[in-house]
Formats: C-alpha cells, sequence, structure tokens
C-alpha cells in the first residue's frame, strides 16, 4: 500500500542516488590522498601523514594561497560592480530586442568554456595584441604595456570570466523585486536617485550576497586563466594542484592542497555570508 | 513626460555603463574575430591581409578532429544520463520525502561550488584505485556529476510551475500513475527538460578543467586539445576555432532565447 | 427529514444506527470517524458525514477549517489516518483517486493546457479503455450538453473563464462519477457570471441526478445551491440540514453568526415552555428555540441574535431605542447601522426598502423584532 502512494520513487531515486554516490567517492579520495605519504616514482601511495599539510606553510605555497585569496575577492568585487548596471538595464529594460541582446552577449561567454574565453584574451592582451598594437600605433605609447602575467591581466580575464553568472543572479534577484515598493517611493517624492539606494539595492541584498558568493568560488575554480594569463608569474591553487600531479607525480600533495583550497574556500563564503548578513535579512 | 534633470542625466550614465560592460563583454569575441582572418603567422592588428587559412588548418590538425569526435561522444553520453538521473531525480525531491533527502540533494548540486580541478583529480584518483583504465567510462562520470546540477536546477523550476492539481484531475479520470506521467506530466515538463538537457549539452562539450585531468592523449576531449594547441603554437587556428565556437554558441542560445525563453530558464524574467 | 440542532460539543449524526445501515444502499458517499492531522495540526477530527443518493450536498466553513480535507478524502487525495471511507457502499479508504470512478472540478478548472477541449474531455475515457468511436460519440454528446460544440480543437488558453468551466464540468460528467466533487468551481469567476453558471451547474445536477459534494466558504453560494448543508469549523461538522434549517435554526452562536448577517442583542430569558422559549427585550417578548437555552435558569441574560430583515421601525412598544450611527445606500436596500449600548454592546445592522423614509445618521429611532427566526444562546462573557 505505501509503495502505491509513492509511484516511481525507487525506480527515480536510484540514479540519482548512485551519481550522488560517484561524487562522494571521489571526494572522499581526494581526501583520503591528502594524508597519505608519497611513493616517488610511483601512483601508489604510502601510509598516514600530515606532512602534506605542514608543507604547505611553506612561504612558497603561502604566496600561492594569499594571491589566490586576494584574486578570488578582487574578481567578486569588480563583477559585482559591473555586474550590477548590466543586470538592471537586462530586468528593466523596456525593449525586448534589448533584453534579447543583453542576455545573449552576457550569457554566451557563460558557456564557451575557460579556453577560448582565455585564449581570446590572450589575443587582446599580448605584446603584440590587440591593445598594445592599437596604443603603439597612435603612439601613445613607446613600448608595449606588459599586462599578460601580472595580477592585473589575470584579474581582468577573471571578472570576464565570472561576470555572466554574477549579472544573471543579480538579474534575477532584481527580476523578483515587485516594482509596486519603488513607485510607491517615487509617490512619496523620492527621485529616481533615492528610490536606486534606497529601496531597489537593499532589496537586491539576498542577489548580491549570493552573486559575491559564487564569484568567489568560481573564481576559486579557474584554472585555464591564471595558468595561461599568468604563465607562472601568477599562480593559483589550481595551477599549483595540476603542476603537482601531473608534474611532479605527488598526487597526495595535489590532494591536500585540493582539500585546504576547498576548505578556505568554504570558509571565506561563511566569513562572507556572516559580514554581510543584514544585506541578506531583506524584504518578505 | 519631462524627467528632472538629474534623472536624465543618470539615465544616461546608467545607458553609457552599461554600453561599456557590454563593450568589455564583447571585445575578446570581436578581437578574435578579427585574428582569425589574419593571413599572417604572427598576431598583427590591424591585419595586412585576410585569408581563410587558419580556418582550413582548424578542420585539417588532426587533434582537433580527435578532440572533436571525442568530445560529441563524451557529451552525448553525459549529458543524456545527466538528463533522465537528474529529471527523475527532481521529481522525487519535488514529490516525496525520505531519508538523507536533503544529503543526497546537497551532494548532487555540490559540483556548483567544488572546483572543477578537485573533481577532475577525484575522479582520476577513483579511476585509478579501482584500476579502471583512464578510458571514456570516467570522462563520460565525471562530466555527468557536473552537469547534473544543471538538470536538476532546470527542471526543479518546471515542476515547481505546474500545477499540481493538473496530475489530481488526471488521476481523478481514471489515469493510473504511469499515464499521468506520460500524458501530462512529462508533456508540461518539456521545456524545462529540454533546456536542462541543452545547458548539461553545452557545458559539457565546453568543460576543460576536470577533463584536463581525466582525459588521456586518446580521449581528450576539444577544449582539452585547444589547450594543448595553445601551449604549443601562437598561430591564429586557435582565434579560427574560437570564432566557430562563438558563432555556434551563440546561434543556440538566441534559437533557444526564441523558442524557450532563456529569461524565464534562467529566472530573471519579470515576476509581476 | 427534520436534522436535530445540536451542540457544538456533540457529534452530528454520530454512530449509524440500524436505521441507518438500512438506507446503507441510498447513500453515495460515506465517512465514518474519520481523522486527518498534517504534523502536529488536525485538519479533521472524528468526522462522520453521510451523502445521500443524488443529492447536492455542500461543505460550508471558513478557510481552513477542514472541509477541502474532507473532500480530498473523497476523492482518495488523501488518505485518513483514522476512520473508513465509503463511496456507493463500498469501502475505498485504501483505493486509488484512478479507481474511484469520481468527478472533481477544481477552483482554477485545472484543464490540460497542452490538449485540445476534445481531448481534455475524453482523457477519462481514453483511461478507461473505451474504443474511439464511442469516446468521440460520448464527448461530442456532452460538448453539446454544455453548450460547447464548436470548441472541440481549442486549447483552454483560448477559452473564456465561463468556457474553462464548461469544459472542467464536461471532463468530470463524461465518465458517469458516482460523485461529483465541486472544489470552490465559482470563485475565480466575476460576480455576472458566478450566478449564471450556479443556476446552470444546478440545473445540470439535477437533470443528471449525479450525487455532488461542494466545497465553499460563500455561505450565500451553500444557501441557494444545496439539499442540504454541513457547516465545517475546526475541524468537525458542526449542524447538517436543508438551508432553512441552517439559516433559521442554527445550532451554535458559530453558525448563527457564520450564516447571514447577524447582530447580537442583549435580553432577558422569561422562561422556557417545552421547545419553545420567551426572552425580552425592552418592551418586547420574543419566542425563540428551547434547544440551545436547555437548563437555563429564567431571569438570566441571554445573547438573543436577529436577522437584519426582522428588524423593523416602531413606535410604542419599542424593543430597543437607538441612534443611527450610518447608512449604506445599496441600491435595491439601505443598510442602518445602529448604536443602542443599552441593547447591544456592537452595532447593530437593521434593512430598510429604499424607497422608504430612510432616517438619517443621528436620528434617534425606535425598533421593533419581527417575525419567529431570532434565536437565543446563553451570555458569554467577552
Amino acid at each position: 500500500m505505501k509503495t502505491q502512494r509513492r509511484p516511481f520513487f525507487g525506480l527515480f531515486a536510484t540514479p540519482g542516488v548512485l551519481v550522488a554516490l560517484l561524487f562522494a567517492g571521489a571526494m572522499v579520495m581526494v581526501l583520503q590522498f591528502s594524508v597519505r605519504l608519497q611513493i616517488p616514482g610511483s601512483l601508489d601511495v604510502g601510509g598516514f601523514t600530515f606532512r602534506n599539510f605542514t608543507a604547505m606553510l611553506h612561504p612558497l605555497y603561502a604566496r600561492v594561497f594569499l594571491d589566490t585569496l586576494w584574486l578570488c575577492v578582487l574578481t567578486a568585487v569588480f563583477s559585482l560592480v559591473l555586474g550590477y548596471p548590466l543586470a538592471y538595464a537586462l530586468v528593466r529594460s523596456r525593449r525586448v530586442a534589448v533584453k534579447s541582446a543583453i542576455l545573449i552577449i552576457t550569457v554566451t561567454p557563460l558557456f564557451l568554456g575557460e579556453v577560448v574565453r582565455t585564449y581570446s584574451w590572450v589575443v587582446v592582451l599580448g605584446n603584440n595584441g590587440f591593445i598594445n598594437s592599437l596604443l603603439l600605433d597612435f603612439q601613445v605609447i613607446a613600448q608595449p604595456l606588459r599586462i599578460l602575467f601580472t595580477l592585473t591581466g589575470v584579474t581582468i580575464v577573471l571578472v570576464h570570466v565570472t561576470l555572466p553568472v554574477v549579472t544573471i543572479m543579480l538579474a534575477a534577484a532584481i527580476a523578483h523585486i515587485d516594482t509596486a515598493y519603488e513607485k510607491a517611493a517615487e509617490s512619496l517624492g523620492a527621485r529616481p536617485v533615492r528610490v536606486f539606494f534606497t529601496v531597489t539595492l537593499p532589496l537586491s541584498g539576498p542577489g548580491i550576497v549570493a552573486g559575491l558568493a559564487t564569484a568567489f568560488a568560481w573564481t576559486f575554480s579557474a584554472f585555464a586563466t591564471p595558468q595561461l594569463i599568468g604563465g607562472g608569474k601568477v599562480n593559483m591553487i589550481s595551477n599549483l594542484v595540476y603542476q603537482l600531479g601531473f608534474g611532479n607525480f605527488n598526487f597526495p600533495f595535489a590532494a591536500s592542497l585540493s582539500v585546504a583550497g576547498l576548505a578556505l574556500t568554504f570558509a571565506s563564503i561563511a566569513v562572507l555570508r556572516l559580514a554581510l548578513r543584514p544585506l541578506e535579512k531583506v524584504g518578505p | 513626460m519631462a524627467q528632472p534633470r538629474s534623472g536624465r542625466l543618470l539615465f544616461w550614465c546608467g545607458r553609457l555603463v552599461v554600453v561599456a560592460v557590454l563593450g568589455f563583454m564583447i571585445l575578446p569575441a570581436v578581437v578574435v574575430g578579427i585574428a582569425a582572418f589574419n593571413a599572417k603567422a604572427l598576431l598583427s592588428f590591424p591585419p595586412q591581409q585576410l585569408s581563410l587559412r587558419w580556418f582550413v588548418n582548424v578542420f585539417t590538425y588532426e587533434d582537433f578532429q580527435v578532440g572533436f569526435r571525442n568530445g560529441l561522444l563524451v557529451t552525448v553520453a553525459a549529458s543524456s544520463i545527466a538528463l533522465v538521473t537528474g529529471a527523475a531525480f527532481a521529481f522525487v525531491l519535488d514529490r516525496y520525502t525520505f531519508n538523507a533527502k536533503r544529503v543526497v540533494e546537497g551532494l548532487l548540486l555540490a559540483p556548483l561550488v567544488v572546483p572543477h580541478f578537485t573533481v577532475g583529480l577525484g575522479f582520476l584518483i577513483l579511476a585509478a584505485q579501482i584500476d579502471m583504465s583512464r578510458g571514456y567510462g570516467v570522462v563520460i562520470l565525471a562530466h555527468v556529476v557536473l552537469v547534473l546540477p544543471f538538470v536538476l536546477r532546470s527542471v526543479q523550476i518546471s515542476l515547481s510551475n505546474l500545477n499540481p492539481k493538473l496530475e489530481l484531475a488526471a488521476a481523478s479520470l481514471g489515469a493510473r500513475p504511469g499515464r499521468v506521467l506520460l500524458t501530462v506530466t512529462a508533456p508540461l515538463l518539456l521545456p524545462g527538460l529540454f533546456s536542462g538537457w541543452l545547458f548539461a549539452a553545452i557545458l559539457s562539450f565546453n568543460e576543460f578543467t576536470a577533463s584536463l585531468f581525466v582525459t588521456s592523449q586518446q580521449t581528450q576531449t576539444l577544449p582539452v586539445a585547444m589547450y594543448n594547441y595553445v601551449r604549443e603554437y601562437a598561430d591564429p587556428t586557435m582565434a579560427a576555432l574560437s570564432v566557430l565556437y562563438i558563432v555556434a554558441t551563440a546561434t543556440l542560445l538566441a534559437v533557444a532565447n526564441r523558442y524557450l525563453g532563456l529569461g524565464k530558464v534562467l529566472n530573471v524574467e519579470h515576476t509581476r | 427529514m427534520s436534522s436535530i440542532p445540536v451542540d457544538a460539543e456533540t457529534k452530528v449524526g454520530a454512530a449509524p444506527d440500524l436505521a441507518a445501515a438500512a438506507r446503507a444502499q441510498d447513500l453515495a458517499v460515506r465517512l465514518d470517524g474519520v481523522t486527518k492531522r498534517f504534523g502536529n495540526t488536525v485538519a479533521l477530527n472524528d468526522a462522520w458525514l453521510q451523502v445521500r443518493r443524488g443529492e447536492f450536498l455542500t461543505l460550508l466553513g471558513p478557510s481552513g477549517c477542514g472541509k477541502t480535507t474532507m473532500l480530498n478524502l473523497v476523492a482518495g487525495f488523501l488518505f485518513p489516518d483514522n476512520g473508513e471511507v465509503f463511496i456507493d457502499g463500498a469501502l475505498v479508504t485504501d483505493v486509488p483517486t484512478y479507481e474511484r470512478e469520481i468527478g472533481i472540478v477544481f477552483q482554477n478548472y485545472a484543464l490540460f493546457p497542452h490538449m485540445t477541449v476534445a481531448s481534455n474531455v475524453g482523457y477519462g475515457l481514453k483511461a478507461r479503455g473505451v474504443a474511439q468511436r464511442e469516446i468521440a460519440e460520448r464527448v461530442t454528446e456532452i460538448l453539446a450538453m454544455m453548450k460547447l460544440a464548436g470548441l472541440e480543437d481549442r486549447k483552454p488558453g483560448q477559452l473564456s473563464g465561463g468556457q474553462q468551466q464548461r469544459v472542467a464540468l464536461a471532463r468530470a460528467l463524461v465518465i458517469r462519477p458516482k460523485v461529483l466533487l465541486l472544489d470552490e468551481p465559482f470563485s475565480a469567476l466575476d460576480k455576472n457570471l458566478r450566478s449564471a453558471m450556479q443556476i446552470e451547474v444546478k440545473e445540470i445536477q439535477r437533470k443528471l441526478g449525479v450525487t455532488t459534494i461542494f466545497v465553499t466558504h460563500d455561505q450565500s453560494e451553500a444557501l441557494s445551491l444545496s439539499d442540504r448543508i454541513a457547516v465545517v469549523s475546526e475541524g468537525k461538522i458542526r449542524q447538517i440540514g436543508t438551508p432553512q434549517e441552517i439559516y433559521r435554526r442554527p445550532a451554535n452562536r458559530f453558525i448563527a453568526s457564520f450564516i447571514g448577517e447577524v447582530s447580537v442583542l442583549r435580553a432577558r430569558l422569561e422562561r422556557i415552555e417545552k421547545s419553545e422559549a420567551v426572552v425580552q427585550v425592552g418592551a418586547a417578548s420574543i419566542t425563540v428555540p428551547a434547544g440551545p437555552l436547555a437548563g437555563q435558569s429564567p431571569g438570566i441574560t441571554v445573547d438573543l441574535f436577529v436577522r437584519p430583515e426582522q428588524l423593523c421601525l416602531a413606535s410604542g412598544d419599542v424593543a430597543l431605542e437607538g441612534q443611527v450611527a450610518t447608512t449604506v445606500y445599496q441600491g435595491d436596500h439601505v443598510d442602518l447601522y445602529i448604536d443602542a449600548p443599552a441593547a447591544a454592546s456592537t452595532r447593530i445592522l437593521m434593512r430598510l426598502p429604499s424607497h422608504d423614509r430612510v432616517p438619517g445618521a443621528g436620528a434617534t429611532i425606535g425598533l421593533a423584532i419581527g417575525g419567529h427566526d431570532a434565536t437565543a444562546f446563553p451570555a458569554v462573557e467577552s
């Protein structure tokens, strides 16, 4: 009798549970590799150790952690500042053509993948690239600007990578604000600027927090961007993990870096949410 | 309607900012578009001579051909598995309460926040530990895990917009659960199912970081082949391929927007 | 077919006696001591209900009272924690919806948006494996009866509200259900269309003789459509009876104030004689049913519930004097709200035909109480 009232339950739940278990299995593998000894020259691992985590305290690695965090913060903030006007225009524009154009331009990069996007920026920012050629031709500069392989360059491209998702999240938040609130504020004599800063912006608070958190997590996940734009001069944890794994075959250390990175992301996002809690508690 | 001057100023400033940000978004695509038609191997602006040779190169370079075939195989398999699994699980999440419901849902959505390199590393180690060769299997499974959240979310949104009374009405008319599912639920979920599958497919085809960890020379997908190409060569072949990529993706999305309403799918449409 | 007004504490139509068992074959739907909980809240508490074959029974009550839960239990959308459900004499407590042979019309009709009118109406027949040709015939027949001929190939989105409702009704009736369930089907319609549809539904129901359970929170709808009304509140059936019985002999204070408009006056109990009691308001003596006052001793203060139409202007032996606070023009009549602190703690509502000379706000007037429909209940301290 019970099964009859839950049609398809077993059949429909099983594949999802299997995939969840698969993912959990992969994560458990990372976790258990992170506390194992490396056997040089072998993909097998030795006994239990915490040495991988203590090794991370070396200034070389600490530097990468700090760079990663700093890049995440910069990217999240810039994505928010640039993404908000775009999201606002996307939701509030009255013309369907404008809406569609903004939507397609914003969403397409989201689906392009990191390699194509990063490569495109190499063409834009490189020494013989678009910007330098332009500036040299108009004799604004005498020497090509060094943007590639710098923190600035990496930040520009990371913002380009996270901007779409932040814009979409902000747009979702703005779309759910009842325009009656804004009309009410206007009817009470508030000018557009005041309406925006006293009604619209505060009511999109939850979207802002979600957008910042997502930008942070996505930036942390970036690999091709710091790899190609940073070119070894600017490294993020992802690059270190790849290099340790495929360069040195030190998978236990790569795993422990991943674990530390994951812990750092979650901790940072938790701190962010805690700090911005007043923003989230808004509206009905 | 006369607006106060400060309002008009703000309006135009806002417009300017929006246009500038859109310019920033579209700049690399435009630049790559120009570079792709440059006749010379060295990047230079503006191009002195135009040529289609890099497009020819794209189609004749063997790694790209293999990568495209591998990518297609992985994408079709992974997005289809993710569609079936995700849609079925979204249904279960919508209808039933059960032990560990939140845990399983959390695990399935976690790849949205867990870095792809960590997921890739995990699957690499997992495959090695259970003596699974680095074949297509592990690539497909990793992709299923990574794109499933998008199917799950998309179908969940469609399910929450579905009027539950429709299914009750069908049942009251004598339709058994299977018939209700096939004649009422599934047809009404079709847009959500399709957009979920489309997102999953595009994301899988373009997935790079995790693929770099789990693919081998034989199974490498197109983005991995592209990455390797960029590291080795500096000619505009990649620019040509990027142009193809951008055009294909934008076209797909424009079509999806036309028929599905991306705004609705992405939940950015005005609710009132 | 008289119902016995009962106190709120006693069960209505409690445990089936021998007579009820003998009539069992006349019952289309029976709920026997049904209880339904959602978490810690009890939606329905030991409810007993018997719906006779062919009758139009209304479950009336405020929102959240349990009436929709009762409907869902009959439909098989919910299953009771305790008690049994019978349809047509057969135990269906654990039978799934699709085997219950019921028809239901929801508030927003729940027409399948991706199917045409014909497919919507034919859906139940197809699910039963009826032959294609017979489906076509029966669909055409019912659509003609519902004045929907010619709309077969439209989608629900292309229909007006009234047409949608007719399609929903056709879809539910074409399968010849053992019981038709109506879940607030008129509340989505605007006022004019609503009364037209009410008349239409009532006519079709009578013509087909289909047993109907109608759920509503609108008491005027219940009074005008029903053969019998079951008033539900807080998970219990408080009174079952014909509309007249419910309106004229409410079993308790809740029903008296929930059905129709009512003003509460302070009165003094004079005496109780068999089934009648006499109460005194000002200089007027009024006869009320004795039931609700059973066991009360003469001389105590009671609350007298009077309908607006029972009050009239008078001079001489007036029941009470008061001052007109506000008059509200209603077209065919005028509502007068009267302050009479000596006789009532809240404003008294009375009605005058609008062509009469209506006293203005501030005027002092005398009121008499006419008719025999007033009811009194022991006073409650508030």
